[in-house]
């Protein structure tokens, strides 16, 4: 049974940029995956449509068999959580707080408007911060938290919804190389012990083979690979990295050749 | 560009540089000034002939008479309390009507131009004339300036927030959207807390705003100290009015300091 299921999906913006260009792909439930590609590949638009932030032009997405469409958008995303590159935690509220945020969408409006939650709410945000190591700073204001911390912290906001897919827009791009090791480590075992299916945008080809179940590798707006880690291969990873326009590629191989 | 071709280039001429109106701008603005000024035949000799009866005039306030400072106080905390129930009025009516006129958070574009434009007429209203026409609905005493006071000072605070709201970072807005989080949440929980310093800032101001234009409103009956300063003033009372000034002047400049202090407090 597949969780996401992305049905010739283009995505054209009103500035006539289009970022995807006919895109076709099954994510199995439980699974991790990650997808690769140089930047303005389209793999952040394409996190976004199954998450509801942007809309496809054409095509559709569904998650669990439902399509995301403007009409059941916040159903939708209390199910499918996200992960940012730069966190995007609300900084001036606590980090308790900002992961009760990840209980909004299951409760009516009035009590959480005061910021009232019930005790069975508490409690999965205590679970959620125990599980990421944060509970001794459950009230620090979230923009005293180091980069790692922070994310650690959205993604326990991302657990503390209880979803059925984690989507993770380049959740280490802003971080360390050891942070960058705890966050993907943390995903790969939520992954595992939850069976929360996992989707993540990476830069870091390394991290992809180590950690991915499947890679789906993106250029300009088109899947070029979709397979196993081994079987991405140099002249795979050259597919997925090249740029138009450019023979004989310097660059690219300098970069591939440690990767 | 390839690393190979970083290697072989040669220097090359800057490209040609983008063209930069901003000259042409003041001169326009100088220009507009002076025919504003001409237009108006505004003189400055007659100034300068003025600064010696202006001098004689201030003058006359010379000696401050405070025998009555105990009702001065009193007046002036009449006064205080108009203003706050104004700006408490403003920030009730701003809290709800702000987040409907931010771009980025009202649901949809009708309540957006309905709410924008109820701030804007609510701020096109002059206050002295909310005064007149509340003094003339409600009668005398400080009931009416509280209410002009809060309907004209909702549609400036009505818009700092709602400007403030729109300035929240994206990825803010988009963290808390992403969990699911309705209207009401999005508000409370990504907007709120991200202006909450500035969101402050403002209310200190438009209650400053609001002492010292309660104090004016007490001209047209709305009650306070403004209307012993009237009365002193029709008098020709200078002793008393230069005192009277005086209180207003300490007032602000305590309320100055408080909100100063307030805000460092809250950083």
């Amino acid at each position: 049974m597949s969780a996401i299921s992305i049905q010739s999906v283009s995505k054209r913006f009103p500035n006539g940029f289009e970022a995807l260009k006919g895109i076709d792909a099954e994510i199995r439930s439980g699974s991790f995956t990650v997808v690769l590609g140089p930047s303005g590949a389209g793999k952040s638009t394409l996190l976004r449509l199954m998450n509801g932030l942007e809309t496809p032009t054409t095509g559709m997405v569904r998650i669990d068999g439902e399509i995301v469409d403007r009409r059941k958008v916040r159903h939708i995303r209390s199910r499918v959580a996200m992960v940012f590159q730069q966190f995007n935690l609300v900084d001036r509220l606590s980090v308790v707080t900002n992961v009760l945020t990840g209980r909004l969408a299951h409760r009516s409006w009035v009590g959480s408007v005061f910021y009232l939650f019930r005790q069975e709410d508490l409690g999965i945000a205590r679970e959620a911060l125990c599980r990421v190591g944060l509970i001794d700073k459950a009230w620090s204001r979230a923009d005293k938290l180091s980069g790692g911390q922070q994310q650690r912290v959205g993604i326990a906001r991302a657990l503390a919804q209880r979803p059925k897919v984690i989507l993770a827009d380049e959740p280490v791009a802003s971080l360390d190389p050891v942070s960058s090791e705890e966050i993907m480590t943390l995903l790969r075992e939520i992954c595992d012990r939850d069976g929360i299916t996992v989707v993540v945008n990476l830069h870091q080809v390394d991290l992809a083979r180590r950690f991915a179940d499947r890679i789906i590798g993106m250029n300009g707006g088109r899947i070029v690979f979709d397979g196993k880690p081994e079987e991405m291969t140099q002249s795979v990873l050259r597919t997925i990295y090249q740029r138009e326009g450019i023979e004989d590629d310097t660059s690219l191989d300098m970069a591939l050749a440690y990767a | 560009m390839n690393v190979h071709d970083l290697k072989s280039a040669r220097p090359q001429p800057l490209p040609p540089k983008p063209r930069n109106p901003m000259p042409v701008w003041v001169a326009a603005t100088l220009a507009m000034l002076w025919l504003i000024v001409w237009d108006l035949e505004i003189s400055f000799e007659t100034l300068a002939y003025g600064v010696e009866d202006m001098a004689e005039y201030f003058s006359r306030y010379g000696q401050p008479d405070f025998t009555d400072l105990s009702r001065y106080l009193y007046l002036m905390g009449v006064t205080l309390a108009t203003a706050l129930w104004g700006t408490v009025f403003a920030l009730l009516v701003a809290f709800f009507l702000a987040p409907l006129a931010a771009r980025n958070f009202a649901p949809n574009v009708v309540t957006y131009r309905i709410a924008r434009e109820t701030l804007n007429f609510m701020r096109a209203m002059p206050d002295l004339l909310l005064a007149l026409i509340f003094v003339a609905a409600l009668g005398l005493g400080p009931l009416p300036g509280a209410l002009a006071l809060g309907v004209h000072t909702a549609g400036f605070l009505g818009k700092f927030f709602a400007e403030s709201l729109e300035r929240v970072d994206k990825g803010v807005c988009e963290g808390v959207a992403s969990t699911g989080a309705n209207f009401a949440q999005m508000v409370m929980y990504a907007g709120w807390p991200s202006i909450l310093r500035e969101a402050l800032g403002y209310v200190l101001y438009i209650l400053d705003r609001n002492v010292r234009m309660a104090s004016v409103l007490g001209l047209v009956g709305a009650g306070g100290i403004g209307l012993a300063l009237h009365d002193t003033l029709r008098l020709f009372d200078y002793g008393q009015s230069a005192a009277l000034i005086l209180v207003i002047l300490a007032t602000i400049l305590i309320i100055d300091y408080a909100s100063a202090w307030l805000r460092r407090r809250l950083d």
